[in-house]
């Protein structure tokens, strides 16, 4: 039967596509301490009909790991690059693409040692819950995706460095099916691809 | 052949089976039709017919005639009762009738070898006419297939329409580790993996000839479109497009493939050539523009976007004019599919917090949700339009239901989780 003989071949071909790229992304999510109180928290604290200024890039605040260190003393290998923490992953609203403040508030740390940094290369993956159907899903981490790399890039950061790319509902990092999980989900995930 | 649909309308007045409280996705046939009964005579059989072949033939028969809308097999207990008046086939059809068919099925094995030759006759007992007659010879192994193809004929008679035997479904799979693509028959038998990417695979799409299948793969990275030909085996990218490169849909006369692309953080409807080419963008509204369908007539191409602030269902002329919202009654609104008719929808709505199944009539603007345990979502239509095919999570993981000849669910996947049902007439 000429069909099962095209499926069969077909299935031979696609085996040697797929030995090549059938590697998974470790599923990093550093703990580390927030970046201490922004410009943000503390002039809307101070009163009502304040004009929200965001935070200069919070070079050198609490919280974030290790700055000053020089690419040399990066461990080189990536996956332990991206083990330690450097960069941190922002989170999103249900169904939303907006920037929240704690999200500025990382971005802001992140430009500070990206800009250390300048060999440094990340990918940008953008995720979401499983509260959407699939393709509605990739659509909406791609404008998360794009919300953080515009950010990124207005605080002064090559967008040359910066890939994107969206994995939609496709790779959660918490498997429930309960806000506690869904919050982990709603980010995006921020993974050095070159140093 | 001669088409029967006067006859069956004629013949089916008999009061509606459904309650209210049931759950049923279409009502297909009007409000008090019924299936036309259809008995099946015990089939002769010549010296040197294989009798494996032809069991196979009568079981696949079987269980078909009774799986359609238009009609259904006579039962058993009823079948059982009919006495053959030897010599006098006349009388015997008569007694048929008298159990309570409508229409009456004769026929014949004969052949040798890997041969099987099966004589079929269908009789209209009302008027004791006959209504259909063939011959079909084929080698003993495709017997199943070729007892799909008299089934799909018997329904075309009463329909106007081919049945769905031959019909299969791709879908999408996780039961072997990673979401690949896989193809099933309609009714969920003989599942066969035409991915191995250890990816992810996403968003099959059938052209309407049943040769090629797009769908969405992140082989390479990044998520592009391909184009795959399962009984070639042959496999190529069609876009490579920024973004989601998703949701891909043919033109019905297969030339073109819409899909959602991005640029910026905004995806958009794009169209390209089905051979390739350069992508044209249809639609220009920042936001997300997603799950492009094309209509049958291929004249509009209704998608959803998120331009009013949730995701609605819009409908753009396939020349990327005359923009118009659909959906006005939905929180959200998703994964619009349309019925082969032109005139209906069936898509994603939200309704409590849940996926449900919806239909629209575009005519009528009437909008039906059908309130199903679980999440439902994906409808995809069969090819006759008789039917749909959607996901529900109402027996834990993510399955595929088809609905049966009332329109209930019913559960085809069990293995992982299945989702992004696309359904063809006929795999080529």
């Amino acid at each position: 039967m000429p069909r099962a003989k095209g499926i069969v071949g077909l299935l031979l071909a696609v085996l040697v596509l797929a030995t090549a790229c059938s590697t998974r992304k470790p599923r990093v999510t550093p703990d580390i301490p927030r970046p201490e109180a922004s410009a943000d928290e503390s002039t809307s604290a101070a009163g009502s009909g304040t004009t929200v200024v965001h935070a200069e890039p919070a070079i050198g605040a609490a919280g974030t790991p290790e700055l000053g260190v020089s690419a040399s003393d990066l461990p080189t290998d990536l996956q332990e690059l991206n083990r330690a923490g450097y960069l941190k992953d922002v989170f999103f609203d249900t169904n939303k693409a907006d920037l929240r403040d704690d999200a500025r508030d990382i971005l802001a740390a992140n430009t500070a040692w990206l800009k250390q940094h300048p060999n440094v290369r990340v990918q940008l993956e953008g995720h979401c819950d499983e509260r959407n159907t699939e393709e509605y899903n990739l659509a909406l981490g791609w404008r998360r995706v794009f919300a953080v790399k515009d950010y990124l890039v207005s605080l002064g950061v090559d967008a040359a460095r910066l890939g994107v790319i969206s994995y939609g509902e496709e790779r959660p990092f918490a498997t429930g099916h309960d806000e506690s999980a869904w919050s982990q989900n709603r980010r995006v995930h921020i993974v050095i691809t070159g140093r | 052949m001669r088409h029967l649909g006067t006859f069956s309308v004629a013949l089916v007045l008999v009061a509606s089976t459904a309650t209210a409280q049931e759950e049923i996705y279409l009502k297909v046939t009007s409000p008090g039709l019924q299936r036309i009964v259809i008995g099946l005579a015990p089939f002769a059989s010549r010296l040197g017919v294989d009798p494996v072949a032809a069991s196979q033939f009568l079981n696949t028969l079987r269980a078909d005639l009774d799986q359609t809308v238009v009609m259904g097999l006579l039962p058993e207990e009823n079948a059982r009762l009919v006495e053959a008046a030897p010599g006098n086939p006349g009388l015997t059809r008569q007694r048929w009738r008298a159990v309570g068919a409508q229409l009456l099925l004769e026929g014949s094995f004969s052949g040798a070898g890997n041969q099987l030759v099966v004589e079929a006759q269908l009789w209209e007992l009302t008027s004791g006419e006959i209504a259909y007659s063939r011959r079909f010879q084929s080698s003993t192994s495709l017997a199943p297939t070729m007892a799909h193809t008299l089934a799909n004929e018997l329904v075309r008679l009463l329909t106007g329409k081919p049945g769905p035997f031959l019909s299969r479904i791709a879908f999408i799979s996780d039961r072997s580790g990673a979401k690949e693509l896989w193809l099933m028959r309609w009714d969920g038998s003989d599942p066969q993996q035409l991915t191995t990417h250890r990816s992810i695979a996403l968003s099959p799409a059938w052209s309407p000839d049943g040769q090629r299948l797009a769908f969405t793969s992140f082989l390479r990275g990044q998520p592009q479109l391909f184009i795959l030909r399962p009984t070639q085996g042959s496999f190529k990218p069609l876009s490579t497009l920024p973004g989601v490169n998703t949701s891909a849909s043919f033109s019905p006369d297969g030339s073109q493939v819409a899909f959602a692309a991005g640029d910026g953080g905004s995806t958009y409807i794009w169209v390209v050539s089905s051979e390739g080419g350069t992508p044209v963008q249809l639609t220009t509204t920042r936001g997300i523009s997603t799950q492009p369908a094309w209509s049958p007539n291929g004249r509009q191409i209704v998608f959803t976007s998120t331009v009013g602030g949730s995701p609605q269902l819009y409908a753009i002329d396939a020349e990327g004019t005359n923009l118009r919202r659909l959906t006005f009654q939905d929180t959200f609104a998703d994964e619009a599919s349309w019925a082969p008719d032109g005139v209906r929808l069936a898509y994603t709505t939200q309704v409590d917090g849940r996926f449900q199944i919806a239909t629209l009539d575009l005519r009528t603007n009437q909008r039906t949700v059908i309130d199903g345990p679980g999440n439902n979502e994906s409808p995809c239509w069969s090819p006759d339009g008789t039917m749909l095919a959607f996901v529900s999570t109402r027996t834990g993981r993510k399955q595929i239901f088809i609905t049966d000849p009332v329109g209930r669910p019913r559960q085809i996947t069990s293995e992982g989780n299945n989702t992004q049902p696309s359904w063809v007439a006929l795999v080529q």
